[in-house]
């Protein structure tokens, strides 16, 4: 009887998947500039926080929102009213039509891997990790992301937040991480 | 003579990778691809040169790109 208490579940820390969406909540913004300066914001003071797509409920604020712990609440959003970026609208992730949406789209063409943020894909070579298509966008700067950044593997090219000033080259850099990630599962 | 990939009403990146493709597998020293948007174009053109080559010219035909390039 020992024996087959090695197979029991273990209680879940969080409650269990069906609570623990109660754990999370969504701030909704304005606009997707507001998006990512809140991100910027709220990463640096050491919160894990997650850019998702808004879920079907939510019809205010723009494309994007973002998915925190929702025990941090009170000290997040008073964290981005002193950043000047207060959030719209807050809600508890109650139930399936509050389940925000993810913005990653992945297509694997069996020796490529493409990766979608939002507007922005990048697709890389699956054997060596080189980049060898940035599309997307429409912003100005996502010919010279791709002129810097095609060509060379993953980590060796520079982060598009790094070289980017636009909205494309934000969705880029989450593309770009989501791909690296990707990758490493791959190895 | 020069080989011809058909890429139009292909979204990015398909133009890109069936040329990569056609570049790793079939050893052509001389390709055609006609694409029929400008972010095509470019991507392609971008790919290929990062492959080592040559991009000869590119010819608008009635909204469709022809890209002509060879190996060097």
């Amino acid at each position: 009887m020992g024996f087959l208490n090695l197979f029991k579940r273990s209680p879940d820390k969080n409650g269990g998947r069906g609570n623990q969406s109660t754990d999370r909540g969504i701030m909704v913004f304005d606009s997707t500039s507001e998006v990512i300066r809140a991100e910027t914001v709220i990463r640096e003071n050491g919160w894990t926080v997650r850019v998702m797509g808004p879920p079907p409920e939510i019809r205010t604020g723009c494309d994007l929102v973002i998915e925190f712990p929702l025990i941090e609440h009170l000290n997040i959003r008073r964290l981005l009213e002193d950043a000047g970026v207060p959030p719209l609208q807050t809600v508890p992730v109650t139930g399936p039509l509050l389940e925000p949406v993810d913005i990653f789209f992945t297509k694997d063409f069996g020796a490529f891997l493409m990766v979608r943020a939002a507007n922005m894909k990048i697709t890389i070579d699956k054997q060596s990790s080189v980049i060898v298509n940035i599309s997307g966008g429409g912003c100005p700067d996502v010919p010279f992301l791709a002129m810097e950044m095609v060509g060379k593997k993953l980590g060796d090219a520079p982060r598009p937040c790094s070289i980017g000033h636009t909205l494309c080259g934000y969705a880029l850099d989450l593309a770009y991480d989501e791909i690296q990630r990707q990758y490493q599962c791959l190895r | 003579m020069s080989k011809t990939l058909d890429a139009r009403g292909l979204s990015c990146p398909q133009p890109v990778l069936i040329t990569l493709d056609e570049i790793k597998s079939a050893g052509e020293k001389d390709l055609l691809i006609i694409v029929d948007n400008e972010a095509s174009k470019e991507n392609v053109s971008r790919a290929l040169t990062n492959q080592g080559w040559t991009v000869d010219g590119v010819e608008e035909d009635g909204g469709d790109y022809r890209i002509r390039a060879k190996k060097g």
